[in-house]
């Protein structure tokens, strides 16, 4: 394959001005952005019809899950291990807990354990926070790559992901119990479930 | 717009599909190299999006999720389909090899451009697509594909050297 220069991979990525490039290097910027360009065309079909149809028929889109509350649950805390619980498992017993952290009647308390060696932020996404992130970081204080956190949630059924240094959304390998997370590819988020 | 479709408002997700489809059709068109088999997989995208909604991780970038979904399910009418079936089947003969770039008709144009993209493998189209075609950064792109940036970033840089390589040995 031929390798393509890198000053104009710089000028493709929008890392540099265009103009600046030699004489000899502008064809095959000009060839590719052309070529992008070409594909730029807008399409000449709609399916909204046709899906504004389908969800009519369904009625209206479901609401985040709230049938805990109905549905008697099995386990305390999910997920407690990992394959380096053992050596973790001290710092997450006696993790300490904020004062807000209390849990109420209809509560548990989650506690999040992973093993990801290298990593720079691990935090902990899910429905108990509509996966958005910055809401619950995890903390690796000795620096061997486990980490740790805890958090109150409603008692009931979660699903949550790991995300790994900010972009790698990783389901904990260990939770035990799995969902698809319902986007066609196979992918499936872990579950836990918190009992009162 | 996601909170008013939740409360049951199903007619509000008709705008979240005026504003998204036209970006998600051209990029699973490319994807797949037929607009029919793109158009079915937009469709089935967005009934799918609208069943799920409620699991949107961040309304903020619906976008990005949507062309997820999309993805995906481009990738799933891959597998189940040989791209180039598709696409060739529907290209117009090559242009005479005499014809240079720039004596050609755009249909012709487009048509080797679209040659070109069916010959990358799908990740790689994937790529060059989100950046290039849909604009995407590679901030999100990485949202949409759940790849890292750098792996992205070789994914866009080698099929930029694929597609140049395509376009001198078809014109």
């Amino acid at each position: 394959m031929t390798a393509i220069d890198p000053r104009v991979q710089e000028a493709l990525d929008g890392e540099r001005d265009p103009t600046t490039l030699p004489a000899e290097l502008r064809e095959a910027y000009a060839r590719l952005t052309a070529a992008a360009a070409l594909l730029r065309e807008p399409p000449a079909t709609s399916v909204a019809e046709r899906v504004m149809a389908q969800i009519r028929r369904e009625g209206p889109a479901p609401r985040p899950r709230a049938n805990w509350l109905l549905r008697p649950v099995t386990f305390r805390l999910r997920p407690v291990w990992t394959l380096a619980v053992a050596a973790a498992a001290a710092a997450v017993v006696f993790l300490p807990f904020k004062e807000s952290a209390t849990p109420g009647a209809e509560e548990g308390v989650a506690q999040f354990v992973g093993h990801f060696p290298g990593a720079r932020s691990v935090e902990v996404v899910g429905s108990f926070n509509d996966w958005q992130r910055g809401a619950l970081a995890l903390r690796d204080e000795d620096h061997d790559g486990i980490w740790h956190g805890a958090v109150v949630l409603p008692a009931g059924q979660h699903e949550y992901m790991f995300v790994v240094d900010g972009e790698r959304w990783v389901a904990d390998p260990l939770a035990g119990r799995y969902v698809d997370d319902g986007f066609g590819a196979g992918q499936q988020n872990a579950l836990l479930i918190v009992r009162p | 717009m996601v909170a008013q479709v939740l409360d049951g408002d199903a007619e509000a997700f008709g705008i979240i599909i005026r504003r998204y489809e036209p970006g998600l059709l051209r990029f699973a068109t490319r994807m797949l190299g037929s607009p029919d088999a793109a158009a079915d997989a937009v469709a089935e995208s967005l009934v799918r999006a609208y069943r799920h909604l409620a699991q949107c991780r961040d309304p903020e970038h619906l976008k990005s999720w949507l062309y997820r979904i999309t993805g995906n399910r481009c990738r799933s009418h891959i597998g189940r389909r040989y791209m180039s079936d598709i696409a060739l089947d529907d290209a117009p003969p090559l242009a005479d090899p005499v014809d240079t770039w720039a004596v050609l008709e755009r249909g012709e144009q487009v048509a080797l451009v679209e040659r070109a993209l069916a010959a990358l493998q799908p990740e790689k189209r994937e790529a060059f697509v989100l950046k290039h075609v849909e604009g995407l950064s590679y901030e999100e792109m990485a949202d949409v594909t759940g790849a890292r940036i750098p792996t992205l970033k070789m994914r866009v840089h080698r099929a930029r050297e694929a597609l140049l390589l395509a376009l001198k040995e078809l014109v």
